[in-house]
């Protein structure tokens, strides 16, 4: 047996996005909280990457009602309702904790908090910190997390639950060096963000692969709506190898237009009263449309172009996006962007309970990787405040667990070496099985899906996930561990694809036609387990 | 797609003595960045290849290394044929892996007050520009003073300036910058030209800290001596001798046909401490026909008082200077010292242009002066190069005379107070370049700034010299190599 460590806390949390910490932060009270993470505390994951803003119900004019009917609305009514009004409820709240803890947000002349409009909103509730608002937040928050005692463990990249008496207790971990790490817990939080880098073209950071989707799936929780991928419609297409970076959905809210190769402003064959300014699956699908029908750029995108709008205006209010532009050639004063859609965020994910509970005993879980709470399309700016209300909720349901003595079974350590030894046999690069499942992903189950691309990229996913991957050093072996991770997630959202007979919001079925809409749909959830996987059916019981 | 041939750093603690560079050959797309090179190697050479990214858009500072000496973040920086890349100058961990963990920790945290306060606009705006730090420690990795003392660093700085802004925090901020080191900064800049975010943190941190530990009586007492001397005296020496000033003419029209006129601004150290630099500078300028008018009414720039936060007496000097140059109707002004040029072109808005020496000597073909088979290697002054963008002009003048082998371009430590100051670490940086100096092979020293020649010429056995002073040099001898013939 190799040698490894255990360290033994009252709550793990895995994964120090904004979720994460903001977990740890909450559940450091209660007992001894060791917050893991596979980056850098605060460098890691989607939080930092955030640009456009954070929804909370601030002005006497907004309601939480509207907000709540907003996201049902943009959510395509499947949507957790419990989970939603918890989300509008305590957004507000969460917003003030990092106003406590030294949050620097752009206000008004009135002196509150600014908040601009994003899609989807009947009220602009939308507060921000110039383009770096996930920026702010984190830096906010891992400020706060080092005011508590919270253990921090970083460049751990965790690869399974640890499970006993029928609850889950802690997590195995790969350190930097591929040592085996062993953490037992009375709870545990998952934190892992999101996955969709199991596509060729993704704005996620390199954390983005699905890990938790996969470690809970695999310790038996259950995960909904894994069809559920929202693509972003405007993503940078050059440089080719930093394809799908974002470009901020602010472009087109100061005026951006979108035109195909011909210079065609073809959203108006598409939605003519809202143009460029529709929704973001709307967009997406035109653009994905123009490219597929070949009349797209050269490098296969549209143009998205600002060149009309006065120089001054795009150095004050698009700051990141000219850096960045100028930093890869285009000085988007003069020449417009070139962009296509990009994989963006799992609105799917662990089924949660109001109280970031799964249904795994001691297993909670939070942000991107739980689902519910977005239904089938999540509107820009709910995913911050996500964190932040379902961070603090699984903390501190975790923190309040019950202190118990926690054993590790070795048999399952074993189980676990195992699987790592076996990595040292195989004969398969991650790297090019990663590649082919990014393509097969981008491919088969993108924008626009029919029952046969699903069922091929399934048999490839299937192939790819039965492949014994190479680990050539222990450095190797937490790589090869995220390259089944990330098949394991993207067989989740090919077969919750399979299990959906409709286009609801951002799953969209083109070999099937259906006579009603997203309010009178006769479908709910999709759900996988490793015991059970359906699509709840109005009216009836699952 | 295109080939790219990279130089890489590869250390693996366990195995190597030290870091070694290994070429990789790999395949990328146009317009690839560094990081897409790394993942090439990655994935079609060696799997082990250790770095760190994560969002691959200049947005979490995890990724920043040297490339070419330079730091930079390889998610943003286009790669480049034959490019070297390095580490950060930090703790490596393996190959470009740097330990950035301890510096992070060491970064102060705000202390809550407890309310929900909104800030007020004027705040925000300006806590912005100290808070888009991504943390990536570039800044860290090139400052001299965190080598050879226990100062916590550009970014440290950075976070206690945001903190001193900020109502809702409670502790002493000043108290805790002063403790950790704010003194030992030397102004170097090198912070500020390393930070991809382009936070100028020794002027908008480090200079605003002490401008407030000068109002709370934290102001080194060597500090204060200065400043008294500059209040009394308009300048930041002492005179021990007959000033440059005090003996030339206010105008100096050229030997030959005149092409140009510059005011000079002479500075304390040219005036009082080097004015044989200062003489030789006028022989040169009057061999390539430049008239030059020297206002004797002007004094101290004010960077001795700006650099150390006491800034009181700041507006009184400005005004002066700007006077004495007006009065005289000079709309070029010249300067010889890298200090005051940076002053005069940053921290003033002057009526007038204000050009270095080298610019002035630049601007057309010089008289060729003589070479001089000698072998020198240059300074940068911190002042010269990164305060005013001036690198290779004084390179082309060089040249001209003699044989160039480079160094890196190092703080001396003279800079920022430290010299007075802080003397021990003004000695360690001094050392740390003359052993920069022996290790090139040069048999001189050739900067541009008063203050390094005076100061690198305590740290090293080679002489040090003034670039006007070679220049002259090399017209005498080509003289005397004309007469000869
Ligand atoms: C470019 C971009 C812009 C966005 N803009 C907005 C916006 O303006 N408004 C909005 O509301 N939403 C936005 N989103 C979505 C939002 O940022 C994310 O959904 C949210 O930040 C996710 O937070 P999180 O804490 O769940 O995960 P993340 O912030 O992604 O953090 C995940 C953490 O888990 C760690 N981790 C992952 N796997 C493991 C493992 N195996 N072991 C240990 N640790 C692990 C990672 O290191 C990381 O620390 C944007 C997303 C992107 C990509
Ligand atoms: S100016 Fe130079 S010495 Fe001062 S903090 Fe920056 S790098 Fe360090
Ligand atoms: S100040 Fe600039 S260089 Fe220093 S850590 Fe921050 S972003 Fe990096
Ligand atoms: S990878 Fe995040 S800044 Fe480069």
């Amino acid at each position: 047996m190799r040698s490894f460590d255990v360290s033994d806390c009252h709550v793990l949390v895995i994964g120090s996005g904004g979720a994460g910490v903001r977990a740890a932060i909450e559940a450091s009270p209660h007992g001894e909280t060791v917050l893991l993470s596979k980056t850098l505390t605060g460098k890691g994951g989607c939080t930092t990457m955030a640009e456009g803003g954070y929804n909370a119900v601030l002005r006497a004019q907004d309601s939480s009602t509207c907000h709540f009917e907003d996201t049902m609305k943009g959510g395509a009514f499947l949507n957790d309702p419990a989970l939603v009004s918890a989300l509008v409820d305590e957004a507000p709240a969460r917003v003030s904790d990092l106003l406590r803890w030294g949050a620097v947000f752009d206000v008004n002349d009135s002196a509150e908090v600014a908040q601009r409009p994003f899609g989807g909103q009947r009220f602009p509730r939308t507060c921000y910190a110039g383009d770096r608002t996930g920026h702010e937040m984190i830096r906010t928050l891992t400020e706060h997390l080092a005011t508590t005692n919270v253990n921090v463990v970083e460049e751990v990249a965790a690869i399974s639950l640890l499970s006993g008496n029928g609850r889950v207790c802690g997590a195995a971990g790969l350190d930097q060096k591929g040592e085996l790490r062993l953490f037992s817990a009375d709870a545990t939080v998952l934190a892992t963000g999101g996955g969709t880098r199991v596509y060729d073209v993704s704005t996620n950071s390199s954390s983005g692969t699905g890990d938790g989707y996969a470690m809970a799936y695999e310790a038996g929780a259950t995960l909904i709506d894994m069809e559920q991928v929202q693509f972003h419609p405007t993503g940078a297409v050059y440089p080719y190898d930093a394809r799908g970076r974002l470009v901020t959905e602010a472009v087109r809210g100061e005026g951006g237009v979108l035109r195909n190769g011909a210079g065609e402003r073809f959203m108006a064959r598409y939605d003519p009263d809202r143009m460029e300014l529709s929704t973001r699956d709307v967009v997406a699908r035109a653009i994905a449309t123009e490219v597929q029908e070949g009349r797209g750029t050269p490098r296969g995108g549209v143009w998205l172009d600002v060149t009309h709008l006065p120089p001054e205006v795009i150095e004050a209010r698009l700051p990141v996006m000219l850096e960045q532009f100028l930093k890869f050639g285009v000085d988007i004063r003069s020449e417009p962007m070139e962009v296509a859609p990009t994989a963006h965020h799992l609105m799917g994910g662990v089924q949660i309970s109001p109280s970031a509970a799964t249904c795994l005993p001691g297993l909670f879980a939070c942000g991107e990787v739980a689902g519910g709470v977005h239904g089938a399309n999540r509107l820009g700016g709910n995913a911050l405040a996500d964190t932040q209300v379902f961070g603090r909720r699984a903390g501190d349901s975790a923190g309040r667990s019950e202190k118990r003595v926690v054993q590790i079974d070795r048999a399952q350590v074993e189980v676990i070496e195992t699987r790592l030894n076996r990595l040292y046999e195989g004969e398969c690069d991650p790297a090019n099985v990663r590649r082919t499942l990014q393509q097969a992903m981008w491919h088969n189950v993108g924008i626009f899906r029919t029952e046969e691309g699903l069922k091929l990229a399934l048999a490839e996913v299937c192939s790819l996930s039965n492949l014994q991957l190479k680990a050539r050093t222990a450095l190797q072996l937490a790589e090869c561990r995220t390259v089944q991770n990330m098949c394991t997630t993207a067989s989740l959202i090919v077969r919750a694809a399979l299990l959906r007979p409709e286009s609801r919001g951002a799953h969209v079925r083109r070999d099937i036609t259906q006579n009603w809409d997203a309010t009178s749909s006769p479908y709910g959830h999709t759900f996988i387990s490793t015991a059970r996987e359906g699509i709840d059916v109005r009216g009836s019981a699952t | 797609m295109k080939t790219i041939i990279a130089k890489v750093s590869r250390f693996d603690p366990g195995r190597d003595e030290a870091p070694h560079l290994h070429d990789y050959t790999v395949e990328v797309y146009e317009g690839a960045r560094v990081l897409h090179v790394l993942h090439a190697i990655h994935d079609t050479i060696d799997p082990s290849i250790s770095y760190r990214y994560c969002c691959g858009s200049g947005q979490c500072g995890s990724c920043a290394v040297r490339v070419d000496g330079e730091p930079v973040l390889a998610c943003m920086e286009e790669a480049r044929d034959g490019m070297t890349v390095q580490p950060l100058d930090l703790p490596v961990v393996r190959d470009l892996t740097t330990d950035l963990a301890p510096t992070l920790r060491s970064v102060p945290f705000l202390a809550p007050r407890g309310d929900a306060i909104v800030l007020p606009c004027e705040v925000v705006e300006e806590i912005k520009p100290l808070r888009s730090c991504i943390e990536c420690l570039a800044c860290v990795s090139v400052c001299p003073a965190m080598k050879v003392t226990s100062f916590t660093g550009p970014t440290a700085m950075r976070q206690e300036m945001r903190l001193t802004l900020d109502p809702r925090d409670t502790r002493d901020r000043i108290e805790e910058a002063v403790a950790a080191g704010l003194f030992t900064c030397t102004s170097c800049q090198a912070c500020w030209k390393a930070c991809p975010k382009e936070i100028a943190i020794p002027g908008k941190a480090i200079e605003r800290l002490r401008a407030y530990a000068s109002t709370r009586g934290f102001t080194l007492p060597r500090h204060r001596e200065v400043a008294a001397l500059i209040r009394e005296t308009g300048r930041s020496v002492t005179r021990t001798a007959p000033g440059f000033l005090e003996e030339v003419p206010i105008d100096n029209p050229p030997k030959i046909r005149e092409r140009g006129v510059v005011g000079f601004f002479v500075g304390c150290m040219y005036n009082l401490r080097l004015p044989a630099a200062a003489r030789d500078a006028m022989e040169v300028l009057s061999r390539n026909g430049i008239r030059v008018v020297i206002p004797p009414t002007q004094v101290c720039c004010g960077s001795p008082l700006i650099r150390t936060g006491q800034t009181e007496f700041l507006a009184t000097l400005k005004e002066r200077n700007i006077d004495a140059f007006v009065t005289r109707g000079i709309s070029r002004v010249m300067t010889m010292c890298a200090g005051c040029g940076t002053t005069l072109k940053n921290d003033y808005s002057t009526p007038f242009e204000v050009l270095d020496i080298n610019e002035v000597l630049t601007e057309h073909d010089i008289e060729p002066p003589a070479h001089l088979f000698l072998r020198v290697t240059y300074h940068d002054p911190c002042h010269l190069l990164r305060g005013q963008g001036i690198r290779n002009q004084p390179r082309a003048l060089i040249t001209q005379v003699a044989d160039l082998v480079e160094i890196p371009a190092i703080c001396c430590g003279s800079g920022g107070g430290v010299k007075s100051g802080n003397p021990d670490e003004a000695a360690a940086l001094g050392s740390r370049r003359g052993e920069a100096i022996a290790a090139s092979g040069a048999e001189a020293v050739i900067s541009s700034c008063p203050f390094c020649e005076f100061h690198i010429s305590g740290h090293t056995d080679r002489p040090v010299e003034n670039i006007a002073s070679l220049l002259l040099k090399g017209y005498r001898t080509a003289d005397e190599r004309k007469g000869g013939r």
